[in-house]
């Protein structure tokens, strides 16, 4: 077999355009046959195309291959591993199985994407440094780069990239060999870089520019890169469900064996309410797409005013997801910094079941707040109250989380690793968010200043404040694990000063502009904002700076650095008790959690042990 | 050093956090209180800085005091105590931030509830419907012996209750007054409302707070080469003056346009 034939992604380079072009044909006769005028129309034509386009690039890696084989009868192993763990560099980009190899890829791709719409906002920073319009970019450009900034951080950096660490740390955690669905996992992460190729390629067709958000009747107008959002879309929630289903069924059958519920590291509970949450969210904002895709391409009318739709429903549809995402994409990271500050400080998590149950309670909860972010939409006025009260509840949880972690610190034996001074500095940026997000929560005080910089401070604190260091956190926490080396202390320092200084320094005066009277997503302002501006857009490029101290950092001690040894932070979670990088099938015999996960101060105290024998061996040499 | 109790650090902390809030409050930097509704704003915005300031404190200085105080030595390799939790400290603070929410809660609809004057404007006050288009507001006064359709700028009487309607032509844009707190979409396919008690004369920035195409950010007065007219509030007296001054304005025009007319 040639290369062009087997699962690679030199396959793809012929499936992909051979399903698109086959799709576009479909397209066309089927317009011709119905005597639709014109028979070539672009629009229709491409928006075909790229889906099945997609369909053809996971073709062409390999996603059906094995499936394919069993549907026509041909010869299948069960057993069959020779897609498993990576064994040369090549093996990173191909469709691998191996839990630890996909965690890898999507860290790397995320990452990739992380830097892309990082540079996007640095676009836009250096349009809004100085007063005065349409200077570096025309206000089409700019309304596209905010676009493609927020829908890049979000859709293919912030939600995918805890699916990357939890698919690298779960499965070790809970003991288990791989992931419930293996091949499932591998083309969740294969859809991402097709999301992203979408994203970025809309910019031939124009880009999409009515925010992230795309409310209706904006996106009408928008040119066909719209399309290509809402596809793009579609596609990193699809990869997202299939996870979080994946996560599910993994947490719950494949834990090892004396892993009670209370006995599951709090990373592994946070990505349990967060999958949750992903399952029962995500075909929100896909419907909510699908149907505005329909409206744009198809010419229905869900939410367009000419056929009397409502384009208020997409907003309730669209945030009826894209609230609980913002749980989304901080959970997972709650989940680490129980893990770092308590490895870190020597210490249990104080208050572990009710760190569990907030965790929980907040799923919950995520799910009757969404119409906040309507207050001023012309909302069913009676929704206003009760999702007020319920979006200031959800406050009281998340404080049981910040005041357990505190409570951690205390008594313990704190080091200042890199990996934990990012956990720190997230409590502090996250209680900043957090404060600012319950005095958005009351009504006549978020329409006093809804949808100004106030608000894309408050979300910027969440979000980088908050999952970002979280993210930090977790990457120096767990990089010695990945690349069995530790990485240089020193710089890490500096990034994490230098990242928490230039966070601070571009987010918090955000505040004050909000309150004071700048509208969010202009391009221009008045002369009272000029300095400050001026003062923001210098600290974001140092804010975008700094992280490149940290890619220097993990490449340059992926060779270079120390040996880290099995353990070097002396944790006792299950990932610690195999080699750094781990055997390419985890656990050699299944362990056996004989504690909770954080026993730390008590003499003697172990989470699991790795017996000798296979644990059936044992009951029967018991028996 | 080794004595430090918690109790009385957190008490300490929360009054340097009430310090800092005191200080937040005093130089806060808001735009003008233009509206009765801003008074009771600003009023919340005071009391969420109040208990921000010592939440935050208490969170800081308690994390900072702890790093410190429970540091690792080089090469330690002392273990924490093994605390897995004190039930009723976990009560309290579950309690305290639980009764503050439902503080912020009950201030809020108090807020909400007295904010609302769109009774009184039916009653004897103003009401304007607002029409948002790419990209630019029109005013139409509703009560009949005000009668203007179709403004550019919006004049207001200072101190009677206004009501607003709001529509849009195209897409949504938010209609958003910073000096009187007040911010209200217009949504495709609905009618929105809100109101306020302008309770300042002068003019007041307006500023399309929503995203709504490649002119949005010039749909603000604000901006230099807007071509947006400001909010006008002014005296009962000079109010009826105006609408008689764009009464006898548009009369003229229609004449001129009748005259074209039969020219023609």
């Amino acid at each position: 077999m040639t290369t062009a034939l087997k699962p690679t992604l030199a396959r793809c380079l012929w499936t992909t355009p051979l399903f698109a072009v086959i799709a576009a044909l479909a397209v066309v006769i089927v317009r011709n046959v119905l005597g639709m005028d014109p028979v070539v129309q672009m629009s229709t034509l491409l928006t075909f195309a790229y889906i099945f386009g997609s369909i053809g690039f996971i073709v062409g890696i390999g996603g059906f291959d094995y499936w394919w084989k069993w549907i026509i009868g041909s010869d299948i192993d069960p057993n069959d591993h020779s897609q498993h763990g990576a064994y040369s560099w090549r093996d990173y980009f191909r469709f691998n199985t191996d839990h630890k190899v996909i965690g890898v890829q999507y860290l790397v791709f995320v990452f990739t994407m992380f830097l892309v719409g990082g540079m996007f906002a640095m676009i836009f920073r250096s349009e809004l440094a100085r007063q005065g319009s349409e200077q570096v970019l025309t206000n089409q450009q700019y309304n596209s780069a905010l676009s493609q900034h927020g829908a890049i951080m979000i859709f293919v950096f912030m939600v995918p990239v805890f699916a990357g660490i939890g698919n690298y740390v779960i499965p070790l955690m809970i003991g288990a060999a791989d992931m419930a669905f293996p091949r499932v996992n591998a083309i969740s992460f294969w859809m991402l870089p097709i999301a992203g190729f979408i994203f970025l390629s809309s910019f031939v067709f124009g880009s999409f520019d009515a925010g992230w958000t795309a409310y209706p009747t904006l996106q009408d107008q928008s040119p066909f890169g719209q399309t290509l959002f809402q596809i793009g879309v579609i596609i990193a929630g699809s990869s997202s469900i299939a996870t979080a289903v994946n996560f599910l069924v993994t947490i719950v059958a494949m834990r090892a064996p004396g892993m009670t519920l209370f006995r599951m590291p709090l990373l592994v509970w946070s990505n349990l309410a967060t999958s949750a949450l992903v399952v029962a969210a995500t075909p929100f904002v896909a419907g909510a797409m699908f149907m505005a895709m329909f409206d744009r391409e198809m010419g229905t009318n869900f939410f367009t005013t000419a056929g009397n739709g409502s384009a208020l429903a997409y907003q309730h549809i669209f945030w009826f997801y894209s609230h609980p995402a913002v749980y989304i994409m901080v959970l997972p990271g709650f989940g680490i910094i129980s893990e770092v500050i308590s490895t870190h400080a020597r210490k249990p998590i104080f208050g572990y079941r009710a760190v569990a149950f907030s965790s929980a309670g907040i799923a919950v909860l995520g799910f009757s707040v969404w119409a906040h972010h309507m207050f001023a939409s012309g909302l069913e006025s009676w929704l206003r109250v009760p999702i007020m009260i319920s979006t200031l509840l959800i406050a009281v949880p998340t404080g049981i989380k910040i005041f357990s972690w505190l409570g951690t610190v205390w008594d313990g034996v704190v080091r200042m690793t890199t990996a934990n001074l990012f956990a720190l500095g997230f409590i502090v940026a996250f209680t900043v968010g957090g404060l600012s997000g319950v005095m958005l929560a009351v009504v006549p005080f978020d329409v006093s200043i809804t949808n100004s910089y106030f608000v894309v401070a408050h979300f910027h604190y969440v979000l980088f404040g908050g999952s970002m260091l979280t993210i930090y956190a977790g990457l120096y926490h767990w990089y010695p694990k990945v690349t069995g080396r530790m990485y240089n202390e020193k710089l890490g320092r500096w990034h994490f000063w230098l990242t928490f200084a230039a966070m601070n320094a571009t987010f918090f005066p955000m505040h004050y502009q909000g309150l004071e009277g700048m509208p969010r997503r202009v391009s221009d302002y008045a002369a009272e904002f000029a300095w400050s501006n001026t003062m923001i857009s210098i600290a974001s490029f140092v804010l975008g700076a700094s992280t490149l101290i940290m890619f220097y950092n993990f490449i340059h001690s992926a060779r270079h650095g120390k040996p880290a040894g099995n353990n070097p932070w002396g944790g006792l979670t299950l990932e610690w008790m195999l080699s750094s990088p781990p055997p390419v099938f985890n656990f050699p015999v299944t362990p056996r959690v004989i504690g909770g996960p954080y026993r730390f101060g008590e003499e003697g105290a172990k989470h699991a042990i790795i017996p000798e024998v296979e644990p059936a061996e044992v009951e029967k040499v018991g028996a | 050093m080794k004595s430090i109790k918690v109790l009385p650090l957190v008490i300490v902390s929360s009054l340097i956090g009430a310090v800092v809030a005191v200080i937040l409050i005093v130089t806060r930097t808001l735009p003008t209180q233009a509206s009765a509704q801003a008074t009771n704003i600003d009023n919340l915005y005071i009391y969420f800085l109040a208990f921000s300031g010592v939440i935050f404190g208490i969170v800081l200085i308690v994390l900072l005091v702890g790093v410190y105080r429970f540091r690792a030595r080089p090469n330690d390799t002392r273990e924490g105590k093994p605390i897995h939790g004190i039930t009723w400290l976990e009560v309290l603070w579950t309690t305290i931030p639980f009764l503050i929410v439902v503080s912020c809660g009950a201030f809020g609809w108090y807020v909400l509830d007295v904010d609302d004057v769109s009774a009184e404007a039916r009653k004897d006050g103003q009401n304007v419907h607002i029409v948002g288009y790419q990209f630019g507001w029109k005013y139409t006064y509703l009560n009949q012996e005000v009668g203007l359709q179709e403004q550019d700028q919006l004049v207001l009487p200072v101190n009677v209750p206004v009501r607003f309607e709001l529509t849009t032509n195209d897409v949504m844009h938010a209609y958003w007054v910073p000096a009187w707190r007040m911010q209200m979409s217009t949504t495709p396919a609905q009618t929105n409302h809100t109101s306020i008690t302008p309770t300042q004369t002068g003019e007041f920035e307006v500023i399309c707070a929503f995203l709504c195409g490649v002119g949005h950010t010039g749909m603000n007065s604000s901006i230099e080469g807007s071509i947006i007219p400001k909010v006008r509030v002014v005296s009962q007296a000079e109010f009826e003056q105006w609408v008689a001054e764009q009464k006898a304005a548009a009369e003229q025009s229609t004449e001129t346009a009748q005259t074209t007319d039969a020219a023609a």
